[in-house]
C-alpha cells in the first residue's frame, strides 16, 4: 500500500517537469548532534545517497522542527524551487518527473523486484529501528527520549517524547510487532540481511553495474546502523556477519561520499 | 402600621429582571422627579433596624453582608430607597440571583422604635447547575457545543464554567474558575484551562493552543489592573501543502510562559457606541523568564476619546500601537507578532492583509501603529428613533496605520522613520450596528490609499464584525 501512497503524493505535485533541478535545493533533517534518531538519520542518509547517485546537488539543513515542517510528518524532506517533497519514494518520483532516474535501465521484472526489496527494507529494517528506539525500554530511556525531547523545555519535552513513544508503540501493536521480544527483532533483521546479502551476491550493486534507489535505501539503513552507538552492539553485529553487505557499504561510501568531500 | 412598598416610588426601578447592569442606571439617579415627594418625606428621620435577606439557599450570608451593609446608614426614607436600590444592583451584579426584590416595612416586635424600618431583600437564587447545548454548522464543518455552568459553586459567588466543543474538524474546551473577593466584586481571581484551535487563512497557518492561566484583577484608584500568568503549549502547522516556506519553517511545538500586566481606565458610557468618555489600556507581556522556550517583551497600547457634537453626532478618535521585542537572540514567532488590516481596523484592506508577507502568506510585524477618526451620526431621517433605530449609526471614517519589522540595532529615530514611511490609510462611510454591548457589525464603503505591494485591498463595499475596533 506504500506504493499507492507514494503515487498519490506525486499526483498532487503540479507540472514540475518543466523546471530543471535548481542549485538551491535543500534537504531538511533534525539536528545532527543532539536530536536526530537512528531511523530518521537512516532515512535521511538514504535520500542523500540517492540524490548523490543522481548527481543532484542538495544542501543539508538541520532544523529542530524538521519533523513538523515536513508535509507528511516524516524525515527527511526536500525543498526544491517552491515544491516540498518528503520521504524517499515520493522524492524518487519527483526527480523522475524532472528527468533524473536510476531505474530507467531496468526491465519490468527487475523493477518489480526492486520495489519488493525496498518494501522489505522498509518493513524490516526501518520497523526494527523504530522498535529498538521506542519499544526497548533501555534504549528509549537512555537514548531516544532524551534526544527526541532535547529541543524543548520542560514539561513540553517529556510530554512530546512520551506522546511519540505511545504513537510508535500503537503502530507496532497494529502491525503485530507489539508482542515481539528484542531477540525476535534481531532475528528479523538477520533474515532481512540474509535476503539482501543473497540478492547482492558478488555484484557491486543490487542490479549489477548501476546503482538504483534500492542501493541508496539499503546503504542508508545499514551504514547508519553500523555507525550509530546504541545501548547494545547487537544490531550492528547482525549486519557485520554478512561480509558482502559490509563491503557494499564501504564501496558506496567511498564512491559517493569520500570522493566528493576531498 | 403602614407599609411602604418600594414599588410605590416610581423613579427607582426596584423590580424587573435586568440582570445586565447598565452603567447608566447607576450613574443617573433620578433627582429631579423626586422633589415633590421629598417634601412630604424629608423630615421623617428613620432608623434602619433590620435588614433581612429571604430566599437564601446555598449562598453564604457573610458574602451578602458586605453588599447590603450600607443600607443601615440611611437617615431618611429617600436614602433608604436609594441605598436599597444600590444594594439590589450590587446583589444582581454577583450573578447568583435570578431576581431580587426589595421590601421596606416599619419595624415590629418588642424592640421596635417608632421610626424604625426593616428592609427585606427577597432573592431567588439561580439554579446550582445550568447547561446549554448548541450546534453550529459552517463551511464544510459542524460543531456541537456543550456548556455547563455552576454559578454559585461554593456559596460565595464563585463561578465554574465549562465549555466543550466537538467538531468534525477539531475539538476545543475551556474550563474556568472565577472567585471574587467578598464585598469587592472587582477584586477577583480567575483560573483558566483551555484548548483552542485557530485556522488563520491570511497566514495559511493552523494553531492549536493548550494553556493554563491565572489572572488577578483589582482596581487601583480609578483604574483596573490585571496581573496574569499564562503557560501555553502552542502547536503550529501549515493549512495546506501550498503554504509558503516561510510559514512552514515556523511549524512545530513551542511552550510559552508569560507574565503580563494590563492597566485600563474606561470612562465611556458604552463600550460599543460611546457618546462620551475615554478609554485607555496599556498592556505588557514578558515571556520566557518563568520557563518555556519563547522569549519576548510585548507592549501594546490603546486609546480612544469620544466627544458629543451637535444633533447627537459623536466624534471619536482612537490610536493603537504595539511593539514586540524578541529577547535571547531568537527571532520572534509568527504566533506572537502583530497583524493589521481588516473591516474593524484599517478598513479597505483585507483581513490582516497588511505588511510583511511571503508567497501571499502574511507573516505579521514586530511593530505597528494605527489611528482612526470617526464621525458617528444617527441614521438619516432617524427611522425607529428611541427603539430599534438607536442600534444603528452612520459613520464617516479616516483610518491610517503601518505594520513593519524593526531592526532593533537602530536608534529610536530610525524606528519612527520606519513607522512613518509607507503609511496605509483609507477613508469612507458606512453603517454600524450595535450587537448587545459586546460586538458590532459594520457595512462600509472604503477607499484604501497608500497601498504597498503585497497588501491585499478591499476596494468598495466591505462587511465586518468585531469586538475590538479602531
Amino acid at each position: 500500500f506504500l506504493v499507492n501512497h507514494d503515487l498519490l503524493w506525486v499526483n498532487q505535485i503540479p507540472d514540475v517537469s518543466a523546471e530543471p533541478w535548481p542549485e538551491s535545493a535543500t534537504l531538511y533533517q533534525p539536528l545532527k548532534e543532539d536530536q536526530v534518531l537512528l531511523s530518521d538519520c537512516a532515512s535521511s542518509l538514504a535520500v542523500q545517497t540517492y540524490l548523490r547517485m543522481c548527481g543532484l546537488p542538495v544542501e543539508v539543513m538541520y532544523r529542530a522542527n524538521a519533523e513538523y515542517m515536513s508535509p507528511s510528518g516524516k524525515i527527511p524532506f526536500i525543498h526544491v524551487g517552491n515544491q516540498v517533497v518528503s520521504e524517499l519514494g515520493p522524492i524518487v518520483q519527483f526527480t523522475k518527473a524532472k528527468g533524473h532516474s536510476l531505474s530507467d535501465g531496468l526491465d519490468d521484472v527487475q523493477r518489480a523486484e526492486m520495489k519488493a526489496y525496498m518494501e522489505l527494507v522498509n518493513n524490516m529494517l526501518l520497523t526494527a529501528e523504530l522498535y529498538i528506539q521506542w519499544c526497548d525500554d533501555a534504549t528509549a530511556t537512555g537514548i531516544t527520549r532524551p534526544r527526541y525531547s532535547s529541543p524543548y523545555s520542560w514539561p513540553l519535552s517529556s510530554f512530546l517524547a512520551y506522546q511519540k513513544q505511545w504513537e510508535v508503540r500503537r503502530k507496532m501493536n497494529a502491525i503485530g510487532w507489539g508482542g515481539k521480544t528484542l531477540e525476535q527483532v534481531y532475528e528479523d533483521v538477520n533474515q532481512c540481511c540474509q535476503a539482501l546479502s543473497q540478492r547482492l551476491g558478488t555484484q557491486p550493486f543490487f542490479f549489477n553495474k548501476q546503482p538504483t534507489e534500492l542501493d541508496a535505501l539499503v546503504f542508508g539503513h545499514l551504514f547508519t546502523i553500523l555507525t550509530t552507538r546504541l545501548t547494545s552492539t547487537e544490531l550492528a553485529e547482525r549486519i557485520k556477519s554478512h561480509s558482502n553487505l559490509l563491503s557494499f557499504c564501504r564501496r558506496i561510501e567511498q564512491t559517493y561520499f569520500e570522493d566528493k568531500s576531498s | 402600621m403602614g407599609t411602604v412598598h418600594a414599588k410605590s416610588l416610581d423613579p427607582l426601578p426596584m423590580h424587573g429582571r435586568d440582570l445586565g447592569v447598565n452603567p447608566d442606571d447607576l450613574v443617573e439617579t433620578p433627582e429631579v422627579e423626586q422633589e415633590a415627594k421629598q417634601e412630604i418625606l424629608e423630615n421623617k428621620d428613620v432608623v434602619v433596624q433590620h435588614v433581612n435577606i429571604q430566599g437564601l439557599g446555598r449562598t453564604k450570608e457573610d458574602l451578602l453582608g458586605y453588599e447590603i451593609s450600607d443600607v443601615f446608614h440611611a437617615r431618611n426614607l429617600i436614602e433608604v430607597m436609594k441605598k436599597a436600590h444600590v444594594a439590589r444592583q450590587r446583589l444582581l451584579r454577583l450573578g447568583i440571583f435570578k431576581e431580587v426584590e426589595v421590601l421596606i416595612d416599619t419595624s415590629e416586635g418588642s424592640d421596635a422604635l417608632p421610626n424604625g424600618l426593616d428592609v427585606t431583600f427577597e432573592v431567588t437564587e439561580i439554579k446550582r447547575l445550568t447547561g446549554s447545548y448548541n450546534t453550529m454548522v459552517g463551511n464544510n464543518e459542524g460543531n456541537m457545543v456543550l456548556g455547563l455552568k455552576l454559578p454559585n459553586m461554593l456559596g460565595r459567588a464563585e463561578k465554574l464554567t465549562f465549555q466543550f466543543s466537538y467538531g468534525t474538524k477539531e475539538t476545543s474546551y475551556g474550563l474556568s474558575f472565577f472567585k471574587p473577593q467578598p464585598g469587592s466584586f472587582e477584586r477577583n481571581l480567575a483560573l483558566n484551562l483551555y484548548k483552542v484551535t485557530g485556522q488563520f487563512s491570511w497566514s495559511s497557518l493552523k494553531e492549536t493552543d493548550r494553556g493554563l492561566s491565572a489572572e488577578l484583577n483589582f482596581p487601583v484608584g480609578g483604574t483596573n489592573q490585571t496581573l496574569k500568568w499564562e503557560g501555553v503549549w502552542r502547536e503550529l502547522g501549515c493549512l495546506a501543502r501550498s503554504t509558503s516556506f516561510a510559514v512552514r519553517e515556523e511549524s512545530g511545538h513551542s511552550l510559552k510562559s508569560a507574565l503580563s500586566h494590563t492597566m485600563s481606565v474606561d470612562s465611556r458610557n458604552s463600550a460599543i457606541l460611546p457618546s462620551r468618555g475615554a478609554f485607555f489600556r496599556l498592556s505588557q507581556e514578558l515571556a520566557g523568564y518563568t520557563g518555556g522556550d519563547v522569549r519576548f517583551l510585548k507592549e501594546d497600547v490603546e486609546l480612544q476619546v469620544n466627544r458629543r457634537l451637535f444633533w447627537d453626532s459623536v466624534v471619536s478618535a482612537s490610536l493603537w500601537a504595539g511593539m514586540l521585542y524578541p529577547l535571547g537572540g531568537k527571532a520572534s514567532c509568527i504566533a506572537d507578532r502583530f497583524y493589521l488590516g481588516g473591516p474593524t481596523s484599517i478598513r479597505g484592506f483585507g483581513m490582516y492583509n497588511i505588511g510583511p508577507q511571503s508567497e501571499g502568506d502574511y507573516l505579521g510585524g514586530e511593530a505597528y501603529w494605527a489611528g482612526g477618526l470617526h464621525l458617528y451620526t444617527p441614521l438619516p431621517f432617524r427611522p425607529g428613533k428611541g427603539g430599534f433605530g438607536d442600534l444603528f449609526r452612520t459613520h464617516f471614517f479616516l483610518n491610517a496605520g503601518n505594520l513593519c519589522n524593526l531592526n532593533y540595532g537602530d536608534c529610536p529615530r530610525t524606528h519612527l522613520q520606519r513607522l512613518a514611511e509607507c503609511i496605509r490609510w483609507s477613508y469612507g462611510a458606512g453603517i454600524v450596528l450595535r450587537l448587545g454591548n459586546i460586538a458590532r457589525l459594520e457595512l462600509n464603503y472604503c477607499v484604501p490609499m497608500g497601498v504597498q505591494s503585497g497588501d491585499r485591498i478591499c476596494d468598495g463595499v466591505q462587511f465586518g464584525a468585531g469586538i475590538r475596533f479602531l
